[in-house]
């Protein structure tokens, strides 16, 4: 008996010994991170700059984002708005699109204008140095665009191949019908134009809307990175102060549709089903909007969340799964999309809801909490450690009118989050039932696996 | 614009990491450029070591490189290279499944990997206290794999869902990153499939796996990357601790990777079902890295296809709008330091029907030619200046890990990170001759080869 138990003992003690060896080492102690500041200055006419000294590489990056977009194009106006910049882009009523390329390129730059549901954006990196040169372009190109005649049928030649070939993308294809059906008869649910939309288009139609929306009231100038402050406000001064104050900030109100709606979109023999599924949910302005963002990263916002760990890490249904709560003014949506092998399109949707609803009735564990709430606290230091991520996280707070606490205070309201809090946000705020389904895949194959349409989802 | 592009890199997790763009130095003097601190060593076991401190934020990036990418895989294991990165996550001799990723994530980091032409890369990006952590992890699997055969059925399952979201469900999926190596090149080793069939990828079983460990995953087959703000003496203290104790293996001989010099146009076309526009596509094989002319291509790259200012930028979109962008580089999938054997300069881009891939191929012989007559150390000049800005925009990418993606190719493959420090000297020795020199050899009609999409969707 006596030599039994030493033998056993041993076991145990090889297998603590295992343990102790097994377990990772704790960190050090964590370091203060300060958030970088900014400076901001407001002009009469309404334009504004903002700029934040970051990092030791000799670059800026500099964006001029202007609150206006594809939200603010007619029904019969889609990508009117893409229109207007790229033909924006293509020179000044002082210098054409040759000339200036090269002298941006001779600051080791590009310039790069593009077109969100709700903002316009003119941005580039250029070296130190030639940050008050670069921001002298940008302002000319906003506020002194030639918008060539001659370049006019070219670029709507671009539009339609683009459109085109986007349309043939699965991904897209699901963004389609998905927005449309959330955003209906809304700008924001206005996708794709038609070839003959953008037949149509004329270039009085594109100076318009240049007239119409861009001023010094929407526009806000960051500057992040490297550089001289002085010289850089300097140009700003000099070069946006005269501009036009233009159109106050405004976009049309909206209400995103909530149904169970269930949307196939037919892709002959294709591999895979692309999923998106969602609803309409809490905007940045709500109180329980970081305890949403914490239940996302939970639910399927991160590698290790439960969707992702569930779908992909366990049953291998795809790759590519992830969620997210995505903002427009005025409207955010809850978001889960995945690329699943075709065959196990109605598995996937199974498991997904089932973890919704888990979430949803049951409270986490402090531990999965924490692990979550010190993930984005980590996040939360990325995104603040590199100049266009610190800009989007500035224009962020702007765009839906959030104080500096939002930031300063994000951490402390992260970790005040609670498991209940979790549950009840989900329960209340991301319910399956109330979720709008598009599949875009091979109609046949998922109409097999579908048993009863109305329990299997 | 509602628009979508896909990220050419094989890798585990789909997120969208910055491009790895096209670097290189300045013609400006050496006290402008930017010098990068570096600490190099290497430990018994013959672990290579770079150390290099950054305190702009109190984050670190840790990055464990291979030296074993997709090109020299096993012959009848095509993407096995690859899947094997996937394995890497599945568990360790002290961290099971999803521990390694769970450790990072709860810790506030994020972390992924991905497989190269010639490495296999892991990496986190971690809050500056959990040095110590993310080195024994890294360690943990650096030491032996505890996986099953479940393991391994889960992730042929998701590597399959991988190369249906980014290949076979895509219009021009896989065009032209995977496919112009499998035309252009002639040795199997750059000419394979590197995303796999999905047959091979079936194949494979666990007892590949272990012998693929053995055979490439060993200490001194690998570099150790620290980026950001730590402690040198600490770090060092740290490393010998975990990595010296794990012992070395001998390496495979390499194969012989070499390409014959190309002396004819070579010219393909691919059916697409599910493209609706034709593209193309036109590589030209490069000159041996490290040459005189290597640097050269590096500018002839800027000049000819990387901005607005471009040549084949102007004449492509501005001059003839046969198409809205023309993407171009050296190395589709990384930069022209990040690779270490045959490789192409490509671009390309999608088009109209009404265009003829023969008129788009006048101009780029248009656009060479000029090049080859009218180069000024003016061009010269702009190309360098243009290559020291993306320089700079890959070392301040991704929170470190541009800047730590280099050091760890330099170490592998050169056994000397400081190279990054002196790009700028090499760069310094192109002249506007050796430019005309280098597009005569190496932009020859007779050294490239087409790849033309022809789409069958309506």
């Amino acid at each position: 008996m006596k030599k039994i138990r030493i033998y056993i003992l041993a076991i145990i003690g090889l297998l603590n010994f295992n343990l102790v060896i097994g377990q990772p080492p704790s960190g050090s102690t964590p370091k203060d991170f300060i958030l970088p500041a900014k400076k901001v200055k407001n002009f009469p006419n309404g334009f504004r700059t903002t700029m934040v000294q970051f990092g030791s590489i000799p670059k800026a990056t500099i964006s001029l984002i202007i609150k206006t977009g594809n939200v603010h194009e007619g029904p019969n106006e889609v990508w009117l708005a893409d229109l207007t910049s790229q033909l924006m882009k293509e020179g000044t009523t002082h210098m054409n699109f040759k000339t200036l390329s090269k002298k941006v390129a001779q600051m080791g730059g590009d310039v790069n204008i593009s077109v969100g549901q709700s903002q316009t954006t003119i941005t580039g990196t250029v070296l130190s140095e030639y940050v008050p040169e670069f921001i002298k372009v940008v302002a000319d190109l906003v506020m002194n665009p030639a918008f060539p005649a001659s370049e006019l049928e070219r670029i709507k030649g671009d539009l339609k191949r683009q459109y085109n070939v986007d349309k043939t993308v699965p991904q897209s294809q699901a963004a389609e019908k998905f927005y449309g059906a959330l955003y209906k008869g809304h700008p924001y649910g206005q996708y794709y134009p038609t070839e003959e939309m953008i037949n149509r288009y004329t270039l009085q139609m594109v100076k318009d809307f240049y007239n119409k929306n861009f001023g010094a009231k929407r526009s806000v100038l960051y500057v992040a990175g490297k550089f001289d402050e002085a010289a850089a406000n300097v140009a700003a001064q000099t070069a946006f102060s005269k501009w036009k104050p233009g159109a106050a900030v405004f976009y049309p109100p909206v209400k995103a549709v909530t149904s169970n709606d269930t949307l196939i979109v037919d892709r002959k023999g294709a591999p895979q089903t692309t999923i998106m599924v969602g609803l309409p949910t809490l905007t940045p302005k709500d109180k329980d909007y970081v305890p949403q963002v914490v239940a996302n990263s939970m639910l399927a916002g991160s590698f290790g969340s439960r969707i992702t760990s569930n779908i992909r890490e366990n049953k291998g249904y795809t790759y590519s799964p992830f969620g997210f709560i995505r903002n427009v003014p005025g409207s955010s949506l809850w978001i889960e999309q995945a690329d699943v092998t075709s065959e196990h399109t109605i598995d996937a949707l199974k498991e997904i809801e089932k973890e919704v609803d888990r979430l949803g009735n049951e409270p986490p564990s402090k531990d999965e909490l924490e692990g979550i709430q010190k993930y984005e606290a980590g996040i939360f230091v990325l995104r603040n450690s590199d100049p266009a991520a610190i800009i989007n996280q500035l224009n962020f707070l702007d765009l839906y009118h959030l104080d500096d606490s939002y930031l300063t205070n994000y951490v402390k309201n992260v970790y005040k989050v609670t498991p209940e809090k979790v549950s009840e946000v989900v329960k209340n705020n991301i319910s399956y039932p109330k979720m709008t389904l598009i599949m875009v895949g091979d109609r046949d194959s998922i109409q097999r696996q579908i048993v009863s349409p109305k329990k299997a989802f | 614009m509602r628009y979508t592009t896909s990220q050419p890199v094989l890798k585990l997790l789909y997120v969208a990491l910055p491009l790895l763009l096209l670097i290189g130095w300045t013609d400006k003097p050496k006290d402008n450029a930017l010098q990068i601190p570096i600490t190099y060593y290497k430990l018994n076991n013959g672990l290579k070591v770079v150390l290099s401190q950054d305190k702009t934020s109190p984050i670190i990036a840790v990055g464990v490189y291979y030296n074993i990418g997709f090109r020299i895989e096993p012959k009848n294991r095509t993407g096995f290279a690859h899947l094997f990165e996937h394995m890497m996550f599945q568990g360790s001799k002290n961290l099971g499944k999803m521990e390694f990723i769970k450790l990072v994530q709860k810790n506030g980091g994020v972390l992924n990997g991905s497989t190269r032409f010639d490495f296999t890369n892991y990496f986190e990006v971690m809050p500056a206290h959990m040095l110590k952590p993310t080195l024994w992890a890294e360690a943990d699997r650096m030491s032996g794999l505890a996986i099953t055969d479940a393991n391994l059925i889960n992730q042929q399952g998701v590597v399959k869902n991988e190369v249906k979201v980014n290949v076979l469900n895509q219009p021009y999926g896989g065009f032209p990153w995977l496919d112009m190596p499998q035309y252009a090149n002639e040795n199997w080793y750059n000419a394979h499939n590197f995303y796999g069939d999905l047959a091979d990828l079936d194949s494979a079983k666990l007892e590949d796996v272990h012998q693929f460990f053995k055979t490439y995953y060993a200490p001194d087959n690998a570099v150790l990357v620290i980026v950001g703000d730590f402690d040198i003496a600490e770090a060092k203290k740290i490393i010998d601790q975990y990595f010296n104790v794990i012992p070395s293996s001998p390496l495979p001989n390499k194969p012989d990777l070499s390409e014959p010099r190309q002396e004819k146009e070579k010219r393909f076309t691919k059916e697409d079902k599910l493209a609706n526009k034709p593209a193309i596509a036109v590589a030209y094989k490069m000159p041996d890295k490290n040459t005189p002319e290597f640097y050269a291509m590096g500018l002839i790259d800027q000049l000819m296809v990387q901005g607005h200012d471009s040549k084949l930028y102007q004449a492509m979109v501005q001059e003839k709008g046969y198409t809205d962008v023309v993407n171009g580089g050296i190395n589709y999938l990384g930069n022209m330091f990040d690779y270490n054997g045959p490789m192409v300069w490509m671009s390309d881009m999608t088009y109209d029907s009404t265009t003829s891939a023969d008129s788009i191929i006048h101009q780029y012989d248009k656009a060479i030619n000029e090049l080859m007559n009218n180069i000024t150390a003016e061009d010269v000049k702009l190309a360098s200046i243009k290559l020291r800005s993306s320089l700079y925009d890959q070392i301040g990418s991704f929170y470190g890990f541009g800047k730590l993606n280099l050091l760890a190719s330099f170490a592998l493959f050169e056994d000397n990170p400081a190279k990054i420090n002196d790009l700028e000297n090499e760069f310094n020795k192109v002249t506007p001759e050796l430019v005309k020199k280098t597009a005569k050899e190496y932009l020859r009609s007779t050294n490239r080869t087409i790849l033309i999409i022809d789409p069958k969707a309506h």
